[in-house]
């Protein structure tokens, strides 16, 4: 490259790291073709209130040899596991588990490993107050979401909501971090065991947005929690669930499809200040035959043309 | 949809196939096959759902990028032989990039990726569509275009599809993916003989239209898209149960129905091309692909599944589909192997 080594010294030293800089390219100064840090770094997210991380890519780079090895290893692993199991069947179990699968357990919390599938994050992200956190309950046989909400909004200039907290499955990866989805379609219902303070959650299923560009389409349904020492069994059609994106739930409708889900949620935020506490046994799915119902909502076209 | 609109996007697809099959010029042909790929976007699109949308997209830039390839094949023939004509193309590098253009576009391995992701996001009467009329256009380019093309490549692309759609298809349980999979082993067949014989890949086409039609047909009037739900039909309807797993053995290529036929004298002519090695790789990727067609049958017919339907008797109720191309289908592809010599004569 034309620009010398010292004048990008200069330039950073001058400027420092925080501020962004434009970089012209040599060959192209007729046309000032513009490469900045900012188309870069504005592609991830940005918390409200914080100036832009500014590193170059190469900056970033934490080079570890023996991580590596253990990376490669494991996806080998994955990737025999994947070729083995095709000799049984589908999803490596015989067809004729398949066929006769009316209910699966999906999550389970019965060590500190099942914990890693899951992530909670609350308004933290964004400045506020809130605290969530997850740890495995009495005997390792539940998980507890626990934790406390504050309503309060960040003072950034920019927020004006605040005071949540969700937790979210992580979507499962096949080898070499290739996205894996659930294919649920045998089944009609979400079954889970929970036990709660009383507040009001919303369960999320999301489904592979990458090819619709939609990557923030949810389909939602709420979910009423008891408190008390009982555990509550909660049964969910997938035809109840509606479709929203970035919590707003939209106006053209349709059914959740089931043969390509990417994780289930469960989000609090109902502006009640103060603790909260979720546990859940298991989450499963089952096949309801009573439950004949297709979707919940109506399909009809809004604003039709006359 | 909007009568008009439908009405313009059928005729669009006719148009399009119909410019193609008309054309000896390369670009009325490309234009031809464009046309085809503008006019089916909707109608996968038309439900508005992210799968029906990712389909689309997929099924877009795959035949997109294929239509690219075949242009700038056939730019590259005309700039180096002056050539516009599309059974002239003689450039080796023309015909070899036309050759993997066209795979791209009927779903051949290595490049059958797109196949069941799109079949999959579809609705059935689409994809009966795009497996049936979206294969007349490129076909009609390749049988005037094989002479040019190094054989190795052809018959690498065959053996492979057959391969590969039978490996694939082994896992599915959801039945557009196993279509779509069944769709890729079929065109390696087609491809394989196409050098030696043109007229047993039209016919090889023709058979499997026939076949196909009545496997989607079948799967609508039972509206079924999974193995579960396949394994209810006996109680719907048994009649089309039996009939399904008949057509499903002649998609698998069994004598005395349909399906043999084209698999027959694609063998024989490979054996008469002395071509054994082949051959024997051919029948025997065959019988990968009727597993799982006989996975099908054993699911829908061989057993009887605990999900069974609430009502014991939902035959007695008719359905409001309308059934006669069901019905013309089912009968050809179960009945057409006695006519072989006749249809020969038709092929030839």
């Amino acid at each position: 490259m034309a620009v010398s080594k010292t004048t990008l010294k200069s330039l950073f030293g001058v400027y420092g790291v925080i501020h962004r800089q434009p970089l012209l390219l040599p060959s192209t100064l007729r046309y000032s073709v513009i490469l900045s840090t900012r188309s870069i770094h504005e592609r991830d997210y940005r918390r409200p209130g914080q100036p832009p991380d500014t590193r170059w890519p190469w900056q970033k780079i934490q080079f570890d040899f023996s991580k590596g090895v253990e990376g490669v290893k494991k996806h080998i692993g994955l990737l025999k596991d994947e070729f083995v199991q095709r000799w049984t069947g589908p999803e490596g179990r015989p067809l004729i588990v398949h066929m006769l699968e009316q209910t699966r357990v999906q999550w389970e919390f019965r060590g500190p490993e099942s914990l890693n599938q899951w992530v909670v994050s609350s308004d933290q992200e964004i400045g506020g107050r809130s605290e969530a956190y997850i740890k495995l309950g009495k005997n390792n046989t539940s998980c507890l979401l626990y934790g406390t909400l504050c309503s309060t909004p960040p003072r950034d200039g920019e927020t004006r909501y605040s005071g949540y907290c969700t937790l979210r499955s992580k979507q499962s990866l096949a080898s070499f971090d290739r996205k894996k989805h659930f294919d649920w379609s045998s089944f009609n219902t979400l079954h889970m065991r929970i036990r709660g303070d009383g507040r009001p959650w919303m369960v999320n299923v999301s489904t592979e947005t990458f090819f619709s560009h939609q990557k923030d389409d949810i389909y939602s349904y709420f979910l009423y929690t008891r408190g008390g020492p009982y555990w509550q069994d909660v049964k969910i059609p997938f035809s109840k669930f509606f479709l929203s994106s970035r919590g707003r739930i939209q106006d053209s409708q349709h059914v959740v499809w089931l043969d390509k889900v990417k994780s289930i949620g469960f989000t609090l935020g109902d502006k009640a200040d103060g603790p909260f506490q979720l546990e859940i046994d298991f989450i499963g799915l089952c096949n309801d035959l009573a439950h004949s119902e297709e979707f919940a909502y109506e399909l009809y076209k809004r604003n039709p043309e006359i | 949809m909007n009568p008009y609109v439908l009405a313009i996007l059928l005729s669009s697809l006719g148009l399009g196939t119909t410019l193609t099959f008309a054309s000896s010029h390369w670009l009325l042909a490309w234009m031809g096959l464009e046309i085809n790929t503008l006019a089916i976007a909707p109608l996968m699109a038309q439900h508005h759902h992210p799968r029906a949308v990712e389909a689309t997209t997929k099924y877009f830039l795959t035949q997109a990028t294929a239509a690219a390839m075949i242009l700038f094949a056939s730019t590259t023939n005309a700039w180096m032989t002056g050539e516009w004509s599309i059974s002239n193309l003689s450039n080796p590098l023309a015909s070899t990039m036309f050759v993997a253009a066209l795979a791209l576009k009927i779903g051949l391995a290595p490049v059958h990726f797109w196949m069941p992701e799109v079949l999959q996001g579809l609705d059935l009467l689409t994809g009966l569509i795009l497996s049936t009329w979206q294969k007349l256009a490129p076909f009609a380019l390749i049988i005037q275009t094989a002479h040019n093309v190094d054989p190795l490549l052809l018959t690498l692309l065959g053996v492979t599809s057959t391969l590969v759609g039978g490996w694939g298809g082994l896992n599915q349980t959801q039945l557009r993916k196993i279509l779509a999979y069944s769709s890729i082993a079929h065109m390696g067949w087609m491809i394989i003989v196409i050098q030696y014989s043109p007229q047993l890949t039209l016919l090889a086409l023709g058979m499997y239209i026939i076949m196909t039609s009545a496997t989607f047909l079948t799967l609508k009037m039972s509206l079924t898209t999974k193995i579960n739900t396949l394994a209810t039909t006996w109680s719907k309807n048994p009649v089309l149960a039996s009939t399904t797993a008949l057509v499903l053995l002649s998609l698998g290529g069994l004598p005395p129905l349909t399906g043999f036929m084209p698999k027959w004298m694609i063998l024989q002519e490979l054996t008469k091309q002395n071509l054994p090695i082949i051959a024997t790789t051919m029948a025997l990727a065959a019988l990968i692909s009727l597993y799982f067609y006989l996975r099908l049958c054993y699911a829908m017919t061989l057993t009887v599944s605990p999900n069974t339907t609430n009502s014991t008797t939902p035959w007695r109720t008719q359905t409001t589909q309308t059934s006669l191309p069901l019905a013309l289908f089912i009968t050809a592809t179960l009945g057409l192997l006695p006519m072989t010599p006749a249809i020969l004569m038709l092929t030839t």
